[in-house]
Order: C-alpha cells, then structure tokens, then sequence
C-alpha cells in the first residue's frame, strides 16, 4: 500500500470548539473510511485534506505536497476529486450542465474531451436518462450522485468523499460501493460516512475520530476484533451491559462485559466501533 | 424499391467523400430501403461511425448559453471562462434588478429632493462595489466549495468575474447618470467607485470578497448618509478637486499593490 496523505498533529479551532485536536494518521492507496459521531470534526478533517480549509498547526501532505505552499496546493488539487457534505449547485443548470461547469474548473479547457469525460462520469453514477433535467428538479439521491459524478471528473488520484451515500436509496448504495471500490484500484478514496455497513463493504483500511482525535487506525476486521468476547445474545435485556437492543429475530443483542454462560457472537464492526467510541466519551467525561 | 444504390456510391458515401446533392440523396433513399441502409452501415468505418456519434453527442449535450454568457464570448472571452464567469450570481438578473432599483430610487431621489443629486454620489459608487461582493465567495456562490478545491486560480476568477460585473453594473449606473439634473458634476462618482474596487479587492486577501465589498461599501456610504442626514454640506466634499484626486491616488496605490502580488501574477499568466 502506497501513502497518497498524511495527517500529522493536525489542530484546528472554530471558536470555543477543538474541531481537530492533534490528528495524526495516514491513508493509503485503497478505500480509506472515516467513521465518527456527528461533531467528531469528520467534515472539519476533510476540507483540509482537501485544500478547502487550512489547519491551525500540524501538518498535512498529499502526494508528498505541502498544502501550505500555494504552488504545491496546485499540484494536489490537480490530482484531487472532492465531493463536500452540502454540495451547492448553480442556479438553473442541468445535471449535464453543472459538471460541465466543474470540468472547466477542473482546467479541461477542450470543449469535445471535456464533454466525453462529463458523459463518462454520468453514465458512472447511472445518470444519463436525466443528465438534460435542471438539479433542482432532481431528488436528492440524484443531486447527490450528480456531486458524485463531479467529484469523478478526470479519474483523480486522490477522492475526498464527505457522506457519499447520504440520501441514496439501497440499491443505489450498492452501485456507489461498486463504483467507489472499481476508483479505489491503485488510487486513494477516503470517505467519511455514518453507515458502518459501508465501512465494513468496501473499506481496506478505517479510521475513527471522535472530539478531534484519532481513537483507531485499523482494518475493518480488527475494528470488529474490539468487541470479540463482548457481544452476545440473550432472550431477556440483561442489565449492566453498556447497550442493548432487540433485533430482527426478537432476541437483545447485548453489548459489554458478558455475564457467565452469556451467548457470545461474532462482533460486527459496527459493534467495535460503538464500544470504541462508547469507551472513550467515558473516559472524556471521567 | 425499385433500385438499389450502386456499390461504388455506398463506398463513396460511407468513406465521406460524396457531398451536396448527391450525399443528400443517398441519405434520403436509405430512410426508406433497408437493404442499402445496411449496405451503407456495413461500409463505414467504426472509427468514422465513433467520431460521426462523438460530433452529434456534443451537439446534443451543448450546454444553454446565457445571455452573460453570449455577451461575454462576443467580446471575445474564450468559452469555458465566459460560463465560469456568467455564474457570477451579481451577473443574475435578479441581482441586477436589484442594483437597478438601488439607482432608479437615487435617480428618483435627484429629481424630488434638493439634496438628491448628492443621494445619488453617495449611492452610485457602492452599486459597483456591492456587485462584485455579489460575484464570489462562501455564501454567495453556490459551488464556492468545489471551485475552492479545483486547479483554476481563485484570483484569476475573481478577477475575470469583478471586471464582468463592474462593466454591468457600472453601464447601469451610467445610465442612471443621464438622468440626474445636475450638468457635468454628476460623473465625480467615477473616480470615488474606482477606488473602492480597488480597495474592495486588496481587502479581499484578508476578508471573503463579500465581507470586504460589504464592509468598504458601509464604511464609505454611512458616515456621508449620517452627515446628509443631519444637513451637512456632503455635496462640496463629494465634489470637491481634493476628493477626486485622494480617489485616484488610492486607486492608482491599490492597483498597484494588487499588480505586484504574485497570487495575483501567477493567476493572470495562466493560458497566456
């Protein structure tokens, strides 16, 4: 696995708020995907990565340039695809249309190759029977995918995804995995997303953030690992376990230190992630 | 069908060298005869048929120009800027109703009032300076986001989009000139507007271009609309030798400063 970025101590405030608060990490070649509560500083750590926004101290690299040089920020946005949490569109303008106008920014001044990529990228996200209607009269899993789609444009080196699949129907969702693991061939994708089940799918390597710091850098099966021998099944919700819930089949899934003869099962990621964050806001608050 | 066409033409036509009439009736004859339709489909040359398909997508796909933007490529601007620059959103219409009606009540005013001739010096410059705010930035555009985190130089576009909207508005302004009853002393906003551009873009490395139009338009328009308010003589400082020529020295330091800024330089020698 080649690095493509690296985030060193990286800290950055708004206000009273410690967004990023000495975020060190590194992402490979291969899906990269970030996981955290709401407010762990997810979105805050994507813009830097995408030369949106600049850290208060730390470094960042990608591609082995310094984002703090505007030469060599150049030089990582000409290899960068980034799809922000609220794409905005242009007024009046047809999906056809505002990836057009992303292309130009994306410096493909050749007007017959910038419309061949722009109709490669539609048909990518499976947008073509409505590439000539305006975004605004899409739904929103459509405008999402025609941010997608922008974000495609000229097979970037580097993809910054923020909540790709937000908005997406099931099958959709799949089309995006399918999508997303073919961009991750021999290239870098790092997505933030609350869907775990994603992570889990499509995710070589997975990071978890929460209050600004890096609680995990793994792969997926030993972010799963985190709650071997703490998850089980029982017919009754058993007290003093950390979270319970009922599932499907009518039995409480238990998550914590298991009482004896507990019925353990094979953890989820989505249970390691869970008991990692939960752990960690104890010792916050301790 | 009666007739069939002959072999030579089919491979006359497919390869493109048959033109005018004769291609014309080619085409008209293989809507109707599905046996040299697919003679003539069989004879060209994928690469052709590719290249034939590519043109008509392109036609087909070609984006809507605006009105800025057919403007904008009349003087000579090359396409991809004209549609980067024409989704300006001060270019809008509505935007630019807006700033109409800023002078059409300046104009109004100049013609009801005593004091309104002075009204409209204070006004007209900062119609130009609120439409470049308008141009660019977090909150106004709607792609601020994604042009941020893509190779075309901020600089080159908040340059290209600021001299767009200072001529549209500036026209307009103008225009609104030619109606005030005050002679020759109408035109003393030129300057004053000119070196609040330039003010307007040199903050604009510290602050949001919005934020810095914003902010220098207030600083300017406040204080004089205090001071009109409260009867002062507004209109001898607004017309006053020593004004203009604090103007032009501003502009003329302001535009210099920006000249030698090399995200400046950097962003105006790109597709030289």
């Amino acid at each position: 696995m080649t690095t493509a970025a690296t985030v060193s101590e990286v800290r950055r405030r708004f206000g009273r708020t410690q967004a990023l608060d000495g975020a060190t990490f590194e992402i490979g070649t291969g899906v990269t995907g970030l996981l955290g509560p709401n407010g762990a500083g997810k979105t805050t750590l994507l813009r830097i990565l995408a030369t949106v926004s600049a850290p208060d101290s730390g470094a960042v690299s990608v591609f082995g340039h310094d984002p703090a040089s505007a030469s060599q920020r150049v030089e990582i946005r000409r290899r960068l695809g980034y799809l922000p949490q609220d794409p905005g569109f242009q007024r009046g303008f047809s999906a056809f249309e505002f990836i057009d106008y992303v292309a130009i920014l994306k410096e493909m001044t050749n007007r017959q190759q910038r419309h061949a990529e722009v109709r490669r990228v539609i048909d990518a996200v499976d947008l073509t029977s409505v590439s000539g209607k305006r975004v605004r009269a899409l739904s929103g899993g459509m405008r999402r995918r025609v941010a997608l789609a922008a974000s495609l444009l000229g097979e970037p080196q580097f993809l910054v995804l923020d909540e790709p699949t937000a908005g997406l129907d099931p099958e959709q969702r799949l089309r995006f995995r399918e999508l997303v693991s073919r961009a991750g061939e021999g290239r870098a994708v790092f997505l933030s997303t609350h869907q775990t089940e994603d992570v889990a799918a499509l995710c070589q390597d997975v990071v978890v953030l929460d209050k600004g710091r890096v609680l995990f850098q793994g792969t997926p099966s030993d972010l799963s690992a985190f709650a071997a021998g703490r998850v089980w099944l029982a017919d009754e919700r058993v007290t003093g376990a950390e979270l319970v819930w009922r599932t499907g089949e009518g039995r409480f899934r238990h998550l914590g230190t298991p009482p004896s003869g507990a019925d353990l099962v094979e953890p989820t990621l989505e249970d390691g992630y869970l008991l990692l964050v939960g752990r960690f806001d104890e010792e916050a608050a301790a | 069908m009666s007739w069939h066409i002959s072999e030579q033409l089919v491979a006359s036509y497919a390869t493109g060298e048959l033109q005018g009439a004769r291609a014309a009736s080619v085409e008209a004859h293989v809507m109707t005869c599905a046996e040299c339709r697919s003679a003539v489909n069989a004879g060209v040359a994928p690469e052709r048929m590719r290249g034939i398909w590519s043109a008509v997508e392109d036609e087909v796909d070609m984006p809507r120009r605006s009105w800025t933007e057919r403007v904008l490529a009349t003087l000579g601007m090359s396409d991809s800027d004209a549609r980067l620059v024409s989704a300006a959103p001060s270019l809008h219409t509505s935007w630019l109703l807006s700033l109409a009606a800023v002078l059409v009540f300046a104009v109004w005013a100049s013609n009801s009032r005593s004091d309104g001739t002075t009204l409209f010096l204070i006004l007209a410059p900062i119609v130009p300076v609120l439409a470049v705010g308008g141009s660019y930035g977090r909150g106004i555009d709607p792609t601020f986001e994604v042009s941020v985190a893509s190779p075309y130089p901020t600089m080159r576009l908040v340059l290209l989009r600021s001299t767009a909207v200072v001529a549209a508005s500036g026209f307009l302004a103008l225009v609104a000139s030619l109606f005030v009853p005050s002679g020759g002393d109408v035109a003393a906003w030129l300057l004053p507007c000119l070196a609040l551009l330039s003010i307007t873009l040199v903050v604009s490395r510290w602050f949001t271009l919005p934020l810095a139009a914003a902010g220098v338009a207030a600083v300017y328009a406040l204080p004089l609309l205090a001071a009109l308010a409260n009867h002062r003589d507004v209109a001898h400082l607004l017309l006053s030798a020593s004004l203009q020529w604090v103007a032009l020295a501003l502009a003329v330091g302001c535009l210099a400063l920006l000249t030698h800024d090399p995200m400046l330089r950097s962003a105006l020698r790109r597709n030289r």
